[in-house]
């Protein structure tokens, strides 16, 4: 009989053992259970994409997703799309082209970013545009985030699929890491 | 640790080990307890509290049952539990006598909308804004359901009794939707029309299968998000009548359109727009679908 449901599954390679209710969200698992705050909550009915994450490689709207379903899934958060000490070359050029204003949308537009190039290395600009139908940029940056798929683009062709954070950061005059 | 974020109200999850083991607990719940697919409908309702189940079925231990878009005896046959992202990647998007799948497609929701919701999750909304629900009828489809007494399959058209009321007993499911192969020169379209081009209900929409052979116009079938009074979607058969048999071309089509929609079809005023002005984007809607129906057999 339903109950606790006990769940098995990896979050960014990890594995986790929870017990959870029935009713429980992905996205509070990730955010408050586990800490993967890189999740966000705007609407949490589907229509605004902060909470996108992966799930066994599909992007999920996490606040319509339950954990209970999960079990023996594997699923990734913006946090783990590069190694620790590493930027993934969709953030940097995410960075690089200078769309992210308040960046609240852009770990879900990465992560959907990052679900279409693994399907598709060379997205049209119509086929970047349908993909972040997903996503609702308050700030209203849609345009450079598709430039900055194109330039994520043009890293991944070259093999650059990871960048070092620490001269990322040095190089684009972001807070340095403490 | 408990985590409710007072959004979601508490039910219980029950997740079946077999088809059978679903079915029984769908019954003996009934109605307090309901299938969950792609949950993209579901959870929206249970979180603007519309409605309040107490147990939720998953019915995704079922998807390897119930996932296939396949081609078999004449039938094109779509498991329940197929999502839009398997359609879309289905001979369903690369012949031209499905057209009309790639319409409702680049129109649903958004992208990873399109990889949780599934086809027997849209049938079973049953709403004027079910959006492949409105195609399938155009395809004459019908729907396989599946309960504890066993099999039984019905006409989507008399499937959707009431908005929100698809006919299913306690202890049933959707398990497939299928409908007939069409022959060579055939092909659909749809049409949504709204303020917005995406993430948008519509209102005005519109389904078109069309057979034209030499010029003449062999089958027709038009399905609208609704007819009248009731808002869910239904087959506009007097209109296919008086386009059957005749030759097809621009002319013809805004003329009877124009004769048959005002008398046969009545849409409804609220908040959003007026129902003539519905009415007046039903007409164009029906139009471009038929257009696009006919350009892509190669028509016009
Ligand atoms: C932001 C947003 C945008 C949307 N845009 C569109 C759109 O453009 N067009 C459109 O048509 N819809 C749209 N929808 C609605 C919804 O996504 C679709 O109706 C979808 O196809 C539902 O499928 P699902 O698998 O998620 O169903 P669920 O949410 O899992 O279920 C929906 C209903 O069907 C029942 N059910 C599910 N599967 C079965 C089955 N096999 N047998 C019996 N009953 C079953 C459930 O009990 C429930 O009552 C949108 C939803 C959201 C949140
Ligand atoms: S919080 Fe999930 S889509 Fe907006
Ligand atoms: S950068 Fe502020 S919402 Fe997108």
């Amino acid at each position: 009989m339903p109950g606790l449901h006990r769940v098995r599954f990896k979050v960014n390679g990890r594995e986790y053992e929870l017990e959870v209710p029935g009713h429980e969200r992905l996205l509070d698992t990730l955010r408050y259970r586990l800490g993967f705050v890189g999740v966000k909550e705007g609407c949490g009915r589907g229509e605004c994409g902060s909470c996108i994450v992966l799930v066994n490689g599909e992007p999920r709207n996490s606040c319509l997703t339950l954990t209970a379903r999960l079990n023996n899934a594997e699923v990734t958060t913006i946090e783990g799309i590069a190694p620790p000490g590493k930027l993934h070359a969709i953030q940097v050029a995410f960075i690089e082209t200078g769309g992210v204003q308040c960046g609240f949308c852009t770990p879900g537009f990465i992560m959907m970013a990052k679900a279409l190039l693994d399907r598709n290395p060379d997205p049209s600009d119509e086929e970047i545009r349908e993909w972040f139908t997903s996503n609702i940029c308050r700030c209203g940056s849609y345009n450079h985030y598709v430039e900055a798929v194109k330039k994520a683009v043009e890293y991944l062709r070259k093999g650059i699929v990871f960048f070092d954070e620490r001269e990322v950061r040095e190089k684009l005059h972001l807070k340095p890491l403490g | 640790m408990n985590i409710v974020l007072g959004v979601l109200l508490i039910f219980e999850l029950y997740i079946p080990n077999s088809l059978d083991d679903a079915l029984e607990f769908l019954a003996k719940y009934y109605p307090d307890a309901m299938p969950i697919a792609g949950g993209t409908e579901l959870l929206i309702l249970i979180r603007d509290k519309k409605i309040r189940p107490k147990y939720l079925v998953d019915l995704s231990p079922l998807r390897r049952q119930f996932s296939y878009i396949k081609l078999e005896n004449g039938l094109v046959k779509i498991g329940a539990l197929t999502t839009l992202w398997e359609l879309s990647n289905s001979f369903l998007h690369n012949d031209v006598r499905y057209a009309g799948f790639q319409d409702v497609w680049h129109k649903f929701g958004t992208m990873s909308l399109r990889f949780m919701a599934t086809i027997g999750g849209n049938i079973a909304t049953a709403t004027d804004f079910s959006d492949y629900l409105v195609l399938l009828l155009a395809y004459d489809a019908k729907v396989k359901v599946s309960g504890v007494n066993g099999e039984r399959v019905v006409p989507l058209g008399e499937f959707i009794v009431e908005r929100r009321k698809p006919d299913l007993k306690p202890g049933e499911i959707i398990t497939e939707v299928f409908f007939t192969e069409p022959p060579l020169n055939t092909s659909s379209a749809f049409e949504k029309f709204d303020r917005r081009s995406i993430l948008i209900a519509g209102l005005a929409n519109s389904a078109v299968y069309l057979h034209i052979d030499n010029g003449r116009i062999s089958d027709a079938k038009i399905s609208l998000d609704m007819i009248k009074e009731k808002r869910i979607p239904g087959r506009l058969r007097v209109l296919e009548e008086s386009l059957k048999g005749r030759e097809f071309s621009i002319e013809f089509i805004e003329k009877t359109i124009e004769e048959t929609i005002p008398k046969h079809v009545e849409k409804y005023t609220d908040w959003w727009t007026t129902g003539d002005y519905r009415l007046e984007m039903t007409k164009t809607s029906i139009k471009k679908a038929l257009l696009r129906a006919a350009k892509r057999i190669g028509v016009v």
